[in-house]
């Protein structure tokens, strides 16, 4: 607190997030307002909810992998299947929904759209986003996917079923399956809304990160979470496109019969669906062409926000500024080479796997690098154990595990065997559960006071992680070695199958930890809205973290800065020589001993 | 999306303004105005997007078989051709008009801005009526199954003769004049009558040319229908009568290439044709013209926006941002005409 | 903070890497591990599986236990009131770090490749042995009749069954009437998309008697869970035999509805 050369004001509390003004009324500071603070916040309750349900959908999934055709005990009900029991289509409607929701809902939005939103203008010293009406859009663009997504669930033949990856002719023949009636048509007018969302807060956020960062705030000055959401922006921006045209061509195809993605003289059902003509790869090439980036998208911003609370709570400079940032980049610019290695054993041309391979190869490399520069801010730092700093740490322990099995798929050869096995599914929900979810979680922890000017509890925060953490590799380290006896994903029921006939039990252990582990998150919502009204009251630097943020008001109000903040230094001042206490802010003046050292550091 | 773009850097479309805190200084990384950065970075998403639309097409046509000659689908080069030089235009006009603005000659940048929205209409315009050949010669997607047919087999035969089940009632409404028989003016509108049968039934010389030719037509067509189930008749036989794919000698003579079948002299019959890669080109056609049409219609939208305005050197950056994107849209027809036209 | 929640947090995290480990040491004495492999180039694919699982095993336990031990030593309690090192990063460390790992990689991707194109790329030159067509929910299989050709009258028209010689080259041509399926044959360590309009070559040698799953490892709809065929390796003679009779069969059904 001391060194915070803003005045030093007593904190608000919470209700004033963007302060009345004469002319606002409640809807135009809550609803429809243009605060980029409030806008975040509605990203974050909107997704929170989602992951919560997303959540249960896991479960659903789970139960049924773990006990096929056993009486579901709350879903059951709820969609009325024969007897509480559930039907084959309706397991597929449920990973489904549970990927979509998670992905599209979750994870994308409460990255760029909560965190981006609410950190960029405060870390960067702007008082708003540059449009900022634009910005109210790109959460009301939400919406109508909301809506979408949910209603599914209640038409006629259920929620789209097709996979996430929803890969024709199996998503556009209607006659194919039943969940790919009305669902799959709502799944991609979800999709294409999401889409425009996204686009416009990516543009939007680009653009205020270029233009309206505060005098001395050079680039290379920039906070790593700025960094990564300023590349997630770029990735979006041009990623997302695709699959908005994409996702246009599969609509085509379903409502007029564009046959764009299906061949001539298919027999589905034994109906003829349409005239053909089309390719079912070329939608697997233009869906991963974006959901490979969109995998970073949805890791990025997590690795930039753990970067500052590991600096933070370490008490020490990030180890590698410079090859942080050129590694981001690097990610990204990789990202838009490596599609195809999800389309291994789809046929395509071996020798093109090949290509891709090596480009997968390569895209461990910058990752890499990240890895060994977090171990390197650890390592003779001055450890503080906060909740928050044990979920960024937990990230880079999970990250290299689902990192490093991107190898083993890498590995064409291997991927033959391990291809749509639990082993990619192993994979992915270490990078983004055990990652990017675990990142989140740090970053709720630690930029909780700054939302909400008050503290979340500390013990139950620990309680909550402890479990969380526990339970996930509970859950999902068994499922590397299903993976390696071929367990195959997407499978109502498996034990029909001499293969696999004895890993019942193992996959009933892994569902009682999926239930634990949803269950604890119990915990981080009591304390989370408990700790917004009752938390211990913080000040406006409760870390005595470097950014600018921490010079703001905690929360902040309308227009963030109450001074004319000026940067005169990186945002990883910890422990310089020179200083009584053990950092430097970006605002605090000049300090010649410490910033002379930092010169001769770099 | 350009609408604030152009105001001062401060007051960006901030509804309820900033009487709530000081004024922030800021160090601009670019030399542009926010309305242009971000104007330019949406742009660059839209050319992802096109590229994804044109990779698509590329594949699907190289991909294919067979695909359509121009004149086989109706497709009209000179009109493409006019087309691409009205949008052109219209690109030129918005930039006199931006000047015009810079200068400070309101009413003349008012005129030239009119004219670019005139041009663009005037392009949408021959695009409708080129929309509308194809659709009157049932050339477009459509669920479950199109009227076109890849190849003359039995599935086509079999199209064509429900189809003529399905002619047995027509409304007289319907019936064109030309085929119009004495008493059909006794049924009123509402009626539906049998055509194909009046036109077999109808005695010799009661009919005028162009029923005459309508008559053997048909009879050909029916009884090559009829005796399907023997086979006795080459398919490719009757595709001929209903649309026969013209030479390349007869190709699009007044654009509307396509030698005279059953289909286009009596266009109201909708009898499945044979065009064989029709079907994907009309979809990628359709896909590809028609999102860029869409994209002409938005820019029409903020034309007629900007017109309210007074366009001074106040409001110069609003009409440059609101160029920059039609400059964007007339560079992908550039990109479209060609590869859908000419190749 | 005191001193024992440091230590506790670190061996949290501790536990990582060592249950790690054990995880995959009993797998396989628990059965829960790679099937038994019955095809000629499957060693090949295991063995590589087996290098990385090391290589990535050791940079896995490599990098926990540096963290772990980072937790340990340098937990703000145990450091009193020393500050932490004030560091900004070390440039040899940058370019050995990225050196090492692209070395290794680059390594293994070409390392690999041999194996990629054995099953993938060195098609043998043969007539297929048998057509498998994928559709919603079974495996349609066509062999050739005596003239050893597809496509004519005499083809042997089965499902899900599939029926091959040991230790001959096989050659199968992948179809699919509908949507994508995935010819999946665990201990042949062979997988395969079907893709719709297209004929997929795949390849492979049984080199044991006896009968394994297939497994549809795309989704292709609702009864996607239960498209399972089999696959029986028989000798020679066996397969000859079986063919016959096969045909026969065939043709006795065939009488009864001409
Ligand atoms: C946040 C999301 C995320 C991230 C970051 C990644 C990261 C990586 N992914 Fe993953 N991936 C997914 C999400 C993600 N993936 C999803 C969702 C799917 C499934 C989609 C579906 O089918 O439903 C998938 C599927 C997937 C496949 C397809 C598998 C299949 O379907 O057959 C492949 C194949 O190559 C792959 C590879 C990789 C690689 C090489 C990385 C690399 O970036 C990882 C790099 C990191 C490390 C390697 C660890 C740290 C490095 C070190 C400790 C240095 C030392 C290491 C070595 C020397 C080896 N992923
Ligand atoms: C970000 C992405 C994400 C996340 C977080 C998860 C989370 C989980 N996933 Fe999922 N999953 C996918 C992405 C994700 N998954 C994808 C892409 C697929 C592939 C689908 C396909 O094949 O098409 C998949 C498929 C998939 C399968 C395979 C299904 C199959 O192939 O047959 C399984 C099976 O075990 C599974 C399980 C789980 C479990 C148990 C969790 C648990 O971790 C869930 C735990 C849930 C919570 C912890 C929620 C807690 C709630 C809160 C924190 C909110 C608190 C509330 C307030 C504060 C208001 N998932
Ligand atoms: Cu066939 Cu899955
Ligand atoms: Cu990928």
């Amino acid at each position: 607190m001391s060194t915070v050369t803003a005045p030093t004001t007593t904190p608000l509390d919470h209700v004033t997030v963007a302060k009345p003004h004469p002319v606002s009324t409640f809807l135009s500071t809550y609803v429809f307002s243009k605060d980029h603070k409030v806008i975040g916040l509605q990203f974050l309750f909107s997704t929170l909810l989602w992951f919560l349900i997303g959540g249960l959908l896991a479960l659903a999934v789970r139960w049924q992998v773990a006990w096929p055709w056993s009486d579901v005990p709350v879903l059951g009900k709820l969609f009325a299947q024969e007897g509480g029991q559930m039907s084959p289509e309706f397991y597929t409607m449920l990973f489904t929904m549970h990927a979509t929701v998670m992905i599209f809902l979750v994870i994308i939005p409460i990255l760029a759209g909560a965190f981006g939103n609410f950190l960029i203008p405060l870390m960067i010293g702007a008082d708003d986003m540059a449009f900022p009406t634009l910005n109210m859009l790109s959460y009301w663009f939400m919406w109508p996917a909301f809506i979408a997504f949910g209603a599914s669930f209640f038409f006629e033949g259920g929620a789209a079923a097709g996979g996430w990856t929803s890969y024709p002719p199996l998503s556009t023949s209607v006659v194919s399956s039943p969940g790919s009636g009305w669902g799959q048509t709502l799944w991609l007018l979800g999709l294409t809304f999401v889409g425009v969302s996204s686009m416009l807060g990516s543009v939007n956020y680009m653009t205020t990160i270029i233009l309206m960062r505060a005098p001395g705030m050079t680039m290379f000055r920039l906070p790593m979470t700025i960094w990564a959401m300023f590349i997630t922006a770029i990735l979006q921006a041009f990623a997302l496109p695709v699959l908005t045209a994409t996702g246009f061509m599969q609509l085509a195809d379903r409502l007029f019969a564009t046959g764009f993605f299906s061949p001539e003289g298919l027999i589905v059902n034994n109906a003829v669906p349409g005239p053909g003509g089309g390719q079912p790869l070329l939608w697997q090439h233009l869906f991963w062409f974006y959901s490979h980036p969109a995998v970073y998208i949805m890791i990025l911003p997590a690795m930039g926000m753990v970067s500052d609370i590991l600096t933070c709570f370490a008490r020490k400079p990030l180890f590698g500024y410079r090859p942080m940032v050129y590694s981001i980049a690097g990610i990204a610019g990789l990202g838009f080479i490596v599609w195809g290695h999800h389309m291994f054993m789809s046929g395509m041309n071996p020798a093109l796997g090949i290509t891709f391979m090596v480009s997968t190869m390569m895209i461990a490399l910058p990752s890499a690098v990240k890895t060994f520069n977090w171990l390197g801010t650890v390592w003779g730092g001055k450890i503080e154990f906060t909740t928050s700093m044990l979920f960024a740490l937990s990230f880079v322990s999970m990250f290299i595990i689902g990192g490093l099995s991107g190898i083993f798929m890498a590995a064409t050869p291997v991927d033959i065997f391990i291809h749509d096995t639990y082993f990619i599914v192993a994979h992915f929900h270490y990078v983004l559960f055990a990652g990017t979810a675990m990142g989140v979680w740090a970053a709720i922890y630690f930029w909780f006071p700054k939302m909400f000017g008050r503290t979340m509890n500390e013990f139950w925060g620990k309680v909550h992680f402890f479990l969380t953490f526990i339970f996930l590799n509970g859950t999902f380290f068994t499922m590397h070695i299903l993976g390696a006896v071929g367990f195959p994903r997407r499978l109502a029921d498996a034990y029909h199958y001499e293969t696999f006939h004895h890993l019942q039990p193992m996959n009933a252990f892994m569902t009682w930890c999926a239930i634990g582990m949803v269950a604890s998150q119990v915990i981080f919502a009591v304390n989370f809205f408990w700790s917004m009204f009752y938390g211990p009251v913080a000040g406006r630097n409760p870390w005595n973290a470097n950014g600018l943020e921490w010079t703001t008001p905690s929360p902040p109000g309308h227009g963030n800065f109450d001074y004319q903040p000026v940067v005169y230094r990186g945002p990883y001042e910890y422990s310089p020589p020179g200083v009584e206490t053990d950092h430097l802010m970006q605002t605090d003046p000049p300090n010649p001993t410490a910033d002379a050292a930092a010169r001769q550091a770099h | 999306m350009s609408a604030p773009a152009i105001s001062a850097p401060h007051d960006h479309g901030h509804g309820d303004g900033h009487h709530g805190h000081i004024h922030l200084q800021y160090q601009p990384g670019l030399p542009l105005s926010r309305g242009k950065l971000i104007m330019w970075l949406f742009l660059s998403t839209e050319i992802m997007f096109f590229a994804a639309l044109l990779g698509s097409y590329i594949v699907l046509r190289f991909g294919a078989a067979v695909w359509p000659k121009p004149h086989h689908v109706h497709l009209s080069e000179p009109l493409g051709a006019f087309n691409t030089f009205v949008l052109i235009c219209s690109s030129v006009t918005v930039v006199l008009a931006l000047e015009a603005a810079k200068a400070n000659k309101t009413s003349l940048a008012k005129i030239w801005m009119l004219a670019t929205l005139l041009l663009g209409a005037l392009f949408l315009g021959v695009k409708a009526y080129e929309y509308q050949a194809k659709f009157a010669h049932g050339i477009f997607p459509q669920a479950p199954h199109g009227l076109i047919y890849e190849r003359p087999d039995l599935y086509y035969g079999s199209a064509v003769r429900d189809r003529l089940d399905n002619l047995r009632k027509v409304p007289v409404s319907q019936v064109p004049a030309a085929l119009r028989l004495p008493d059909d003016t006794k049924a009123k509108p509402g009626d539906t009558v049998d055509v194909l049968k009046r036109l077999d039934e109808a005695p010799e010389g009661s009919l005028n040319a162009e029923q005459q030719r309508a008559r053997t037509a048909f009879q050909l067509v029916q009884k090559m229908v009829m005796n399907l189930d023997q086979q006795a008749y080459d398919m490719a036989v009757i595709a001929d009568q209903v649309a026969p794919l013209p030479s390349e000698g007869a190709a699009g003579a007044a654009g509307h290439g396509g030698g005279h079948g059953i289909n286009d002299a009596f266009p109201w019959l909708r009898l499945p044709m044979v065009i064989p890669g029709g079907n994907m080109w009309a979809s990628t056609y359709f896909l590809l013209t028609g999102f860029h049409a869409v994209h002409v219609a938005v820019g029409l939208i903020v034309f007629t926006v900007l017109l309210g305005y007074t366009l001074g050197p106040k409001n110069a950056g609003m009409i440059e941002n609101a160029g920059l994107y039609w400059h964007f849209v007339d560079l992908v027809w550039i990109f479209l005409f060609p590869v859908l036209y000419l190749f | 903070m005191n001193r024992l929640g440091g230590m506790f947090w670190a061996i949290v995290f501790l536990a990582v890497p060592v249950l790690g480990v054990a995880t995959f040491a009993v797998a396989p004495s628990i059965n829960v591990w790679l099937p038994k492999d019955i095809s000629e180039h499957g060693h090949e694919i295991d063995s590589l599986f087996y290098f990385i699982l090391i290589l990535t095993g050791v940079v896995f336990v490599a990098t926990e236990l540096l963290l772990f031990w980072f937790l340990w030593k340098y937990d703000a309690a145990a450091r009193g009131d020393t500050k932490a090192t004030y560091l900004h990063g070390s440039h040899t460390l940058e370019v050995v770090w990225t050196i090492i790992p692209a070395v290794v990689l680059l390594f293994l991707a070409i390392y690999q490749m041999n194996a990629w194109a054995n099953v993938k790329m060195r098609r043998p030159d043969m007539p297929p042995t048998v057509e498998v067509v994928g559709r919603q929910f079974e495996w349609r299989l066509r062999y050739p009749g005596g003239d050893g050709m597809l496509g004519t009258p005499d083809d042997i028209h089965l499902v899900n069954d599939l029926c091959l010689p040991v230790d001959e080259d096989i050659l199968v041509q992948l179809k699919s009437m509908d949507v994508l399926h995935s010819f999946f044959l665990p201990n042949l360590r062979i997988k395969q998309d079907a893709v719709p309009g297209m004929k997929i070559p795949v390849w492979f040698k049984g080199t044991e008697t006896g009968s394994s799953d297939i497994v549809c490892a795309e989704l292709c709809g609702w009864g996607h869970y239960k498209m399972k065929g089999r696959v029986t390796f028989v000798t020679r003679p066996e397969f000859d035999a079986w063919l016959e009779r096969m045909e026969a069969e065939q043709e006795a059904t065939q009488e009864v509805t001409p």
